[in-house]
């Protein structure tokens, strides 16, 4: 791009802290520039902020336009009145004291909570082993990659239809059952296994998994292998070689990916409503029947409190976070 | 000792999270192929073709066709307005700017933001307006959103790899500011515009929530399954479309994975300014050649 003069003597190999470091440190005293007027320095910093703004603008306002003004929208529309069209702009606290009356919404609420906070544990139980053999147990680059690739595949395939191809699996004659019944643990079809909790629960795991596990593949892959090997040399157990090696660099790991497992669950309703059939619900079903039977203000209202449970979540996991680190 | 057994059982733990990851959708397409007496569970009934051939040519075959022909188009476009949108963000955090932090956090919001609240969101947001929802303006809308925070991330970590100093030198040797992005910059990038293309393509393919209230009638091809699995009963071909766009999606990653292998290994093969100089210096008597730059370590 033509506005880089001025920076030709940035070495390569920096990081991005170091180069924007740099950047700027030759952004205010590079000898061109010093030679240059008051007026000429204040054009050329002008056509560089104005370059950039042209490159970021079509990606900010199409954020400001489909994601900043819907979310403020919510909030706005949480506070208007209800019509029969939908709403309209004349300000009530209406909502939200219907909200607060309803104690299946509270109830919905407080489930989704502890349920999402559940399957964040049991995805990171169950998926740092898988991040952990990925990232130090296979050692060849070219497998770690075609692996890597193998476990995340998945992603890119539709949370609709994996959420369907639950259905075989889990029903009274479903795969599950069937199997167990050959190897003789059960004797009955367990009728748990389909529109249940614990369907829902399993299903979600299988969706979400995966945002649990690549952010700790990512943190773990960074971990020199050296050093696992120096801290066994140095008379560490497995056990304490993982505490103080593996652990730490995982940890903000940990972290991105509870974060992603908490919010996607919590706002999760297709899976709940495929999987649970009309037996269970969620705080993003009860939004669902809310916006179906043209109660928008309210549904407003039900998301902006999904909202704030979300972000306490968040909190939890960040404090739960740095607890670790400080022990 | 203890090492190599905690790696075979990892190892075994691996295959056993391949096969929670997979079996469901391997079973699913296993009972497509069922014959007209089939069920939605086991034990399969017969064999064949019948309902894919349901799929294709049965009641139900005009409305799903349509509805996939609608989706594809809908995630093609998806697919290049993320590139396009990413490439241009990533250009600008280049360099520090005033508001980078708070266009940072924008973009994570739109990761972090639930389907349906974004949808629920821009359909009060265009209701406010006075405008129609409909799948061109608001569902590319907020597939868009969603696929733009991957497609920035990758994109972002393309540039952190990237050389500076080729488009100096470029600049240097006379090119204009175009053609060296022509023949400079988008021959070293465009490897990572394809995967924020994938991001786009595939998460629009596969995207129910943030459609589900803005496609005003215009059924996407989740909007449909969704529909059938929920408001009907389930049928085999049920399945063999789940595995039809399933196949879809993993055909759009192989095909993104073979044409980054190929290019990855062209370009192991073409030397490197700082290689040409190595093999010089090491011809000969081993003396670096005048002129040659210092190498650096990359």
């Amino acid at each position: 791009m033509s506005d880089s003069s001025g920076r030709e003597d940035r070495p390569a190999g920096l990081n991005v802290e170091e180069i924007v470091e740099a950047e700027q440190v030759v952004g205010e005293r590079a000898p061109e520039e010093v030679a240059l007027g008051e007026k000429e320095r204040r054009d050329a910093r002008g056509r560089q902020a104005l370059t950039t703004a042209a490159w970021t603008a079509p990606g900010a306002l199409w954020l400001l336009f489909f994601l900043f003004a819907p979310v403020v929208m919510i909030l706005l529309v949480s506070f208007w009145t209800r019509t029969v069209s939908g709403f309209e702009s004349v300000w009530t606290l209406e909502n939200y004291e219907f909200l607060f009356d309803s104690n299946v919404y509270w109830d919905q609420l407080w489930n989704s909570f502890w349920h999402s906070l559940v399957i964040v544990a049991l995805s990171l139980v169950l998926g740092f082993p898988v991040a952990y053999f990925l990232a130090i147990c296979v050692t060849s680059l070219r497998y770690q990659i075609a692996l890597f690739i193998v476990a995340l595949a998945p992603f890119w395939t539709s949370y609709l239809i994996r959420a369907v191809a639950w259905i075989p699996m889990m029903g009274r004659q479903g795969a599950l059952n069937t199997a167990l019944q050959e190897v003789g643990l059960i004797s009955e079809p367990l009728d748990i296994l389909l529109f249940s909790d614990f369907a829902v629960t399993v299903a979600m795991l299988q969706l979400y998994i995966l945002f649990m596990v690549a952010p700790i593949f990512f943190m773990l892959a960074q971990i020199d292998r050296s050093s696992l090997e120096a801290a066994r040399d140095l008379g560490a157990n497995a056990f304490k070689t993982f505490r103080e090696v593996v652990l730490p660099q995982s940890a903000p790991g940990i972290v991105i990916g509870s974060i992603f497992v908490f919010i996607l669950t919590m706002g999760e309703f297709a899976t709940v409503r495929i999987i649970g059939g009309g037996t269970v619900s969620s705080v993003g079903t009860i939004v669902q029947t809310q916006v179906a039977s043209v109660q928008f203000p309210q549904a407003a209202a039900s998301a902006v409190f999904l909202v704030l449970a979300m972000i306490l979540g968040v909190f939890v996991l960040l404090r739960f976070a740095n607890l670790r680190e400080d022990l | 000792m203890r090492g190599r057994w905690t790696k075979r059982i990892l190892a075994v733990y691996f295959v056993v999270f391949l096969l929670f990851l997979y079996g469901p959708m391997i079973v699913m397409a296993a009972l497509s192929f069922q014959g007209p007496q089939g069920a939605v569970t086991f034990p399969m009934r017969g064999l064949g073709f019948h309902w894919w051939d349901e799929l294709l040519n049965g009641s139900r075959a005009d409305t799903i066709r349509e509805t996939a022909i609608r989706s594809l188009e809908l995630s093609i476009v998806c697919g290049l307005v993320v590139a396009v949108l990413a490439f241009t963000l990533s250009m600008g955090y280049r360099r520090r700017f005033r508001f980078d932090g708070v266009l940072f956090y924008l973009i994570m919001l739109a990761l972090m933001t639930p389907g349906i609240l974004l949808s629920l969101g821009t359909a009060f947001f265009w209701q406010f307006l006075d405008l129609e929802t409909s799948l061109w303006q608001t569902a590319l809308g907020t597939s868009v959103v969603w696929g733009l925070p991957f497609a920035f991330l990758i994109m972002v970590a393309v540039w952190n790899r990237y050389d500076n100093t080729v488009e100096e030198a470029s600049r240097d040797l006379g090119a204009s500011g175009l053609r060296t992005f022509r023949e400079v910059t988008l021959p070293l990038v465009w490897t990572g515009l394809l995967g924020a293309f994938l991001f786009g393509f595939t998460l629009a393919w596969n995207e129910y929530d943030r459609i589900a209230l803005l496609a005003a009638g215009e059924n996407t091809l989740p909007l449909e399954i969704f529909a059938l699995t929920v408001g009907s009963v389930i049928r085999p071909d049920l399945y063999a479309l789940g595995t039809a766009t399933t196949a879809v999606s993993l055909i759009a990653v192989i095909l993104f994975l073979l044409v980054a292998a190929i290019v990855l290994r062209r370009r192991a093969r073409t030397v490197t300014p700082q290689e040409g100089y190595a093999e010089l210096a090491t011809d000969g008597n081993g003396a670096v050649p005048a002129g040659a730059p210092a190498s650096r370590a990359r």
